[in-house]
């Protein structure tokens, strides 16, 4: 198989990048727009390819979002057709990150690789009939192989949010000699409620095979590749910019920014690697139309690209139909995700729908969609129950279930009875995100505290 | 067949090897390997084969007790797959019968000399255009989403299970003519010409506390693997209070009375997730309970549970809370939800195995009928559960790639029966 779009390909920016990284947060400038490579950093690198660079770590983070040290480089490869569904593999260095696995103080396990030697193997599913990215577990495996042999056990890989690849599945896995490799993919079934075009689909497993090679110029490219920014910046609140997930070389260039700095929804570091980003300027308006499909999801591009891979960014506010619950507070339905009610910092977007809309049944629909604050990510495997209050009096009790909708993508969803201004609707979070964490997130949607809503004033 | 190294092994993964490959020269490479030509002292079995128990499953009685009183298994397996060579007759029953009853002779029924079962698959009976009468023995079939197992469509499969490696294979090698004396006692009906060997259908395994540590230069077993766990995932198994006992999996009623069925699944284990990412805090939330975690309950291989798994009717019945409110489910407090009447359905005599050169179980459970080990199955796949897959006990670490039913008929019944032996 051909591998594709070497993000970070001008690697070996990554000393001179931290300023560019504080640019950045300052305000997206486009900087390093000449990406002179720094040479000698590249010479010295190659003398001696190191597998895994070093992992810097953030001092007392705060408990949510935040900054982290670096940005990590990757390798794209070209997605592969499974069935309905397409994968598209990412590839890293291994690196730590955070299993989460349950609530208490002991559910959360930092998580370091056996093996310097190996990739972080990572892939996005999504449906390729309404382009909705899958963000939940139910079994997928891999195996790798080498020449026909497997290469060690089969792995379920975690479910994980990176503020760069968004929603993925994923795990470090050891590769003891350069060579190149197989990876069978399997999906099984669709066990997650599924509703409007999912309703009755994906309900058959599939399976995807992919190749890649691991070798110097993996490591010179993706080892080589990680920028680490300004330690000022580190653990800062805000979240790294998605990665751009197509393949370029066209595009107009340079000054396409704006739009992000227009809505603010990023206070962060995206920024290098500016000629892949050059393709945001067509995304970043678009972000504003809020398909199921879009965040970065290459719109024009798609015609003439076929490696453009959705990131899993959830629709804006405005995408949502019915009656958005807001902090009672505030009394406002504020313009971005970012400014929604929290609790954990993740964003709660509910809205309750008329009976009259597809998802309700007979009664009002509750839909309570949770997702990262900067970057939209949804946040799946958590468990949560709403409690609906009129004048003080409950008139129901729901637990929330997990679905997947074709338009509004991840969310949980219950029947609720129709409501007034000034009803309440609280949120009580069981379970936070039983999801692994890259860095930057592990700190947050963990605790979890109550969420009081209320139905605004029309 | 290649033997193993010596020189790259330790001794007893060496002899661990040799179980794996089988045959007349591992037999005598293991022998050589323990110190003697005439192998172990190995205490020689009844002069009147009659004398054993109705049940070939019924092992317990002779098998040694932990300290806490918890049945243990032999140490070292394997599973014999046997394709029928020949028309099922008196003659074919006849060798069977003398070539089993050689092994009575020659070996004390247990620990120290060999305990062993055969089995038919319903692919056996086929022949006779029926099932066993009053058995529920179904083709095997998936028995998860996630799932494409193969499956044993051999006729019938030995299980031979023995402490002393070389043992299991002199038994073996005695069974197919590759061996004129087993411990000792002259081999005058061996099964040739009725069964033939599946070598590829082979496999084996061990299973006792040290074990698995000692298998930490097969790749996918880390280090980690606790210096005095029985079992590849780092805990003991197999409380009493957790296995059903011989009565309750024997089957009452019709020819077959006195049998039992038995299911295979064979599965590989993903044991770099299990100790090099998680702490042991999961690992027992995971296993066991949640609560048995909160409440260290366990200790670091299971050994302060004593002779109870410590699954508790509130522990059982807190599974569903337990997903949804706590987002893990251990593996044995929802696999309990299918007991009966309080009673687990289900006699494991699973073991750990290394074959293919990956870390794997081969899973052995004995039950009434197959249906109860599906209903035990459905009980540990958790759909009904809201929980993500990862947490939902120990599903996201197996992978189940063979499966296989079998009729394990009481010993006057096991020289190829009949669909209906009264008729
Ligand atoms: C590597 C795989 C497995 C491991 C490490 C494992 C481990 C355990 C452990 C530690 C227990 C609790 C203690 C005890 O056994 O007394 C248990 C119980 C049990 N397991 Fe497994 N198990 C595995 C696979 C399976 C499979 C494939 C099944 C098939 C359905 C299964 C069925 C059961 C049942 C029925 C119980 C007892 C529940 C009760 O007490 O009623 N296990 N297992
Ligand atoms: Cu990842």
């Amino acid at each position: 198989m051909q591998e594709t779009n070497a993000i970070n390909r001008r690697t070996f920016v990554s000393y001179t990048a931290a300023t560019a990284g504080v640019l950045a947060l300052a305000g997206c400038a486009d900087t390093d727009g000449t990406d002179t490579d720094d040479t000698d950093t590249d010479d010295t690198a190659e003398d001696d390819l190191e597998t895994m660079p070093e992992f810097l770590e953030v001092e007392d983070p705060p408990d949510a979002v935040y900054v982290p040290t670096h940005r990590e480089a990757m390798r794209m490869l070209e997605p592969v057709e499974a069935g309905d569904m397409m994968v598209a593999p990412m590839l890293s260095y291994p690196h730590p990150f955070w299993i989460v696995a349950g609530t208490g103080a002991d559910s959360l396990e930092r998580t370091d690789p056996e093996d310097d030697r190996g990739v972080h193997m990572m892939f996005t599913v999504w449906d390729r009939e309404t382009g909705v990215v899958l963000p939940v577990d139910d079994g997928a495996q891999i195996q790798v192989e080498r020449d026909g042999e497997s290469v060690g056990s089969p792995v379920s890989p975690w479910t994980m949010i990176s503020q760069e690849m968004g929603f993925h599945f994923g795990d470090n896995v050891s590769l003891p000699e350069d060579g190149t490799y197989t990876v069978e993919v399997t999906l099984p079934p669709l066990s997650t409620r599924t509703t409007g075009d999912l309703e009755g689909r994906l309900e058959e497993s599939a399976t995807a095979t992919f190749e890649f090679t691991y070798d110097d110029e993996f490591r010179h490219e993706v080892v080589g590749g990680v920028e680490y920014f300004d330690e000022d910046i580190w653990g800062e609140r805000g979240a790294l910019e998605p990665m751009d997930h197509g393949e370029h070389g066209h595009g107009d260039d340079g000054h396409d920014h704006g739009d992000h700095d227009d809505h603010g929804d990023h206070e962060e570091g995206h920024n290098h690697d500016h000629e892949d980003h050059d393709d945001h300027a067509d995304h970043d308006g678009h972000d504003d139309e809020h398909d199921h499909d879009d965040g970065h999801d290459h719109g024009d591009h798609d015609e003439h690209d076929h490696h453009a891979v959705p990131y899993s960014a959830l629709p804006e506010i405005d995408a949502y139909p019915g009656t958005i619950l807001v902090d009672p507070e505030e009394g406002d339905v504020p313009d971005v995700t970012e400014d929604l009610p929290e609790s954990g910092d993740a964003r709660f977007l509910a809205t309750v729908l008329e009976s009259d809309h597809r998802l309700a049944e007979a009664e009002a629909y509750l839909l309570v969609s949770p997702r990262t604050p900067y970057n939209r990510v949804p946040l799946a495997d958590m468990s949560m129950t709403a409690t609906v209050e009129r004048d003080g009096e409950v008139l129901e009790e729901s637990a929330l279930e997990q679905t997947i909708d074709g338009t509004y993508d991840l969310h949980y969803g219950a029947s609720v009875p129709e409501l007034e201004a000034g009803d309440t609707v609280t949120i009580e979070t069981e379970t936070p995100p039983q999801v692994a964490r890259h860095q930057g997130y592990e700190t947050a949607f963990l605790e979890m505290p109550l969420l009081e809503l209320q139905v605004p004033e029309q | 067949m290649t033997l193993p190294d010596q020189s790259a092994l330790s001794r007893r993964d060496y002899i661990r090897a040799l179980v794996a490959v089988g045959g007349a020269s591992a037999l005598s490479a293991c022998l050589d390997a323990v110190g003697s030509d005439d192998g172990p002292d190995v205490p020689s079995g009844t002069d009147n084969p009659a004398s054993l128990p109705d049940r070939q499953h019924a092992w317990n009685d002779a098998l040694a007790r932990d300290d806490d009183g918890n049945v243990q298994l032999p140490d070292h397996h394997v599973l014999v797959a046997l394709s029928l060579e020949t028309e099922v007759d008196d003659e074919a029953r006849e060798t069977t019968e003398q070539a089993l009853r050689t092994l009575e002779r020659a070996y004390e029924w247990g620990h120290e000399g060999l305990v062993f079962t055969i089995g038919y698959t319903p692919a056996y009976f086929d022949r006779f255009e029926a099932s066993p009468a009053e058995v529920d023995l179904p083709e095997p079939e998936p028995l998860a989403d996630d799932e494409t197992p193969e499956y044993d469509e051999f006729d019938a499969l030995l299980h031979l299970a023995s402490d002393h490696p070389s043992v299991v294979l002199e038994a073996e090698a005695g069974l197919f003519g590759e061996r004129d004396r087993v411990n000792g006692l002259e081999v005058e009906t061996d099964l040739t010409g009725v069964f033939d060997r599946l070598d590829d259908r082979r496999r084996t395994g061990f299973i006792g506390e040290g074990l698995p540590a000692e298998h930490t230069d097969v790749s996918g077993v880390p280090d980690a693997v606790p210096e005095d766990a029985p079992f590849f995932m780092g805990f003991r198994a197999g409380f009493t209070d957790s296995q059903a006992t011989e009565d309750r999996v024997t089957i009452e009623d019709g020819p077959f009375a006195g049998g039992t069925t038995q299911h295979i699944s064979s599965m590989a284990i993903n044991l770099t997730q299990w100790f090099d990412q998680e702490n042991h805090y999961q690992r027992v939330s995971k296993l066991f309970s949640p609560e048995h975690a909160d409440e260290e309950l366990t200790g670091s291989v299971g050994e302060a549970l004593g002779a109870s798994s410590g699954l508790t009717t509130d522990r059982i019945e807190a599974t569903e809370v337990d997903a949804r409110e706590g987002g893990v489910v251990g593996h044995a407090q929802k696999a309990a939800r299918a007991r009966e009447d309080g009673q687990p359905l289900l006699l494991r005599r699973d073991f750990n195995t290394v074959d293919g050169d990956q870390p794997g179980l081969h899973f052995l459970a004995l039950q009434r009928g197959i249906d109860h080990f599906v209903r035990v199955r459905e009980a540990m796949n958790g759909d009904d559960l809201d929980v993500a897959t990862a947490n939902n006990g120990i599903l996201h670490y197996l992978f189940v790639d063979r499966r296989g039913n079998y009729l394990i008929p009481p010993r006057p019944l096991r020289a190829l029966p009949s669909a209906d032996p009264t008729s």
